[in-house]
């Protein structure tokens, strides 16, 4: 079959890249899930918090997903459901698999990847110890709780204060388990303030930083975690090894972009973000393949994800239209000081720049971020490595730009 | 006369205020740390009640997922969050369930409603439906 354009994954990037590719005129868009329903992870992220900027409303995952799939059900956008892509090639013929189909080729004249992210496990980070039952990432513990109806434990540790240990530690503590507490190898959370707030304070559980797990006891199930402080570079401080008895660890240790598909299409990666390199349209290296949402990069709001997947759909309905110049070769934004993380990484001359950045250190000291040769570009109170920082740069501003871009966090 | 004091994050925004107070006889007699009026308001209402907004989930029955989400439709005092999940205990729906369909009115005398936060269909049969799906793999 063909397609205009084929959107790869249903969550919060893939629905809104969808419905905003038929609203940018596109005839033939195609959106294609692996799973049964529509939504991705915004249907078991039954917390609130979604859409407070780009909706203006508090919304929780599932109502956020219901509003972005009723708006797809208003355009003729067809779907597929159960259908797993198997591979992307360079010149976008999709090869899927369903129940219904069987294996199938989709010839897209452009695609947007929105594959999203998965998350870290023990693996990654190889905590010495047995391999009892009771180890599992906060987000599969959050799909047994709220989908499944299944409490994993009662007695919780929590690795890393990322935004969904926290959110489950709150989960696990409403549904009646006892989380012992939150552990967090950086000297800083990994969450949003917020979520420290609401989901650890509120519930009087314990976040201890610049501690982690060194081992994990247990034969048949966890009976328990050694945890140790660490110092300045992250090495077990001797002596501080503390036995917490518990029968259940969650880990929430980091997101990765999940990008199988993009690397067999040929699509540049980057360390930086782990997902691939885009220009200010999302475009990635390879002509007419898009990519929005956290396949780029991990964010921590779903207002920005759905805004990155309406930018790719709008420009992977003009690919599609045929109404795609070349234009000047694009220039790269780089990290400069304190620049953990940006994207887009480069620059085509084609539409405003929406920069996302990341500082690598916390600074709660007024800060100015800096775009070289461009100056001062904006101000802001604080930086910190848990909040992503947004911002728009004119095309105006950049027009004239002829070498890379480099992006710093300093104090001012 | 004995000072009490108390340490505030505030969630307004994403700067996240860290406010001190002093109180005497329940009394506010000095605030620092909030860098707007906002911040000086989130730490009066903390004081006098702390409201957050309640999400957890239901049983359900006749869907292909076993739990409904749902919410309070408007902040309830903290301190009745957990009398409002043991309210929800015994509550067992069954599908199809609308979104936004009032689950429970009033519930615990916090004047908010429990209401769905999805739409859930009704499914027949799950356990078979899945099953027609393993042996069509299978054959």
């Amino acid at each position: 079959m063909e397609a205009d354009v084929t959107v790869i994954g249903s969550g919060p990037a893939g629905l809104t890249a969808a419905v905003h590719a038929h609203k940018s005129g596109a005839k033939g868009v195609l959106l294609l899930e692996r799973e049964e329903e529509l939504g991705g992870i915004l249907k078991q992220c039954i917390h609130n918090g979604f859409g407070l900027e780009q909706f203006k409303k508090d919304y929780t995952g599932p109502e956020y997903a219901e509003r972005l799939i009723e708006e797809l059900e208003k355009t003729n956008v067809q779907y597929f459901l159960n259908t797993m892509v198997v591979s992307l090639s360079p010149d976008k013929t999709i090869t899927a698999v369903s129940p219904e189909k069987g294996l199938f080729h989709i010839k897209s004249r452009s695609v947007v990847l929105a594959m999203g992210c998965r998350e870290r496990p023990r693996s990654s980070i190889n905590i010495p110890g047995t391999r009892p039952a009771g180890i599992y990432t906060a987000g599969v513990a959050q799909r047994f709780v709220n989908i499944d109806g299944y409490l994993p434990g009662k007695q919780v540790v929590i690795l890393g204060s990322g935004d969904i240990g926290l959110i489950m530690a709150r989960r696990l503590t409403l549904e009646g388990a006892r989380v012992k507490g939150v552990y967090e190898i950086m000297d800083y959370p990994g969450g949003l303030k917020r979520n420290i707030v609401q989901c650890l304070n509120d519930f009087d559980i314990p976040l201890y930083l610049s501690h982690t797990v060194t081992e994990i006891r247990g034969k048949e199930r966890v009976e328990g975690v050694v945890v140790s402080k660490v110092d300045q570079k992250m090495n077990p401080v001797g002596g501080s090894k503390q036995f917490i008895p518990c029968d259940t660890l969650l880990l929430s240790v980091g997101l990765i972009p999940e990008n199988e598909l993009s690397k067999e299409a040929g699509v540049e990666l980057t360390p930086i973000t782990r997902g691939p390199v885009t220009t200010e349209t999302m475009e990635t290296k390879v002509p007419g393949i898009f990519s929005c949402g956290n396949v780029s990069t991990v964010f921590d709001l779903v207002d920005y994800v759905a805004e990155t997947g309406m930018i790719a759909a709008g420009n992977a309905a003009r690919f599609a239209a045929g109404d795609w110049k070349k234009g000047k070769n694009p220039v790269e934004i780089i990290p400069g000081e304190n620049v953990r993380m940006l994207f887009p990484q480069r620059y085509s001359f084609k539409d405003d720049l929406i920069l996302f950045v990341r500082s690598a250190k916390p600074i709660d000291k007024p800060v100015k971020i800096e775009l070289s040769p461009l100056g001062v570009r904006l101000k802001r109170l604080y930086a910190r490595p848990n909040e992503m920082i947004r911002f728009k740069v004119s095309r105006d501003k950049l027009k004239d730009v002829t070498g890379p871009v480099e992006v710093s966090i300093t104090e001012r | 006369m004995d000072v009490e004091k108390k340490h505030f994050t505030c969630v307004i925004c994403p700067i996240g205020c860290e406010i001190d107070v002093e109180l005497q006889n329940g009394n506010v007699v000095s605030m620092e740390g909030n860098k707007c009026e906002k911040g000086k308001e989130f730490v009066l209402q903390e004081l006098e009640e702390a409201m957050r907004i309640l999400t957890t989930t239901v049983p359900v029955k006749g869907a292909k997922w076993a739990m409904l989400p749902v919410r309070t439709d408007k902040p309830i005092p903290k301190r009745l969050l957990s009398k409002v999940i043991e309210q929800l205990a015994d509550i067992e729906l069954h599908a199809p369930v609308k979104m936004y369909h009032v689950i429970v009115k009033d519930i615990a005398g916090t004047d908010a409603n429990i209401v769905a936060t999805r739409n859930m269909k009704k499914v027949n049969h799950p356990k078979d439906a899945k099953k027609d799906l393993i042996s069509r793999k299978e054959g």
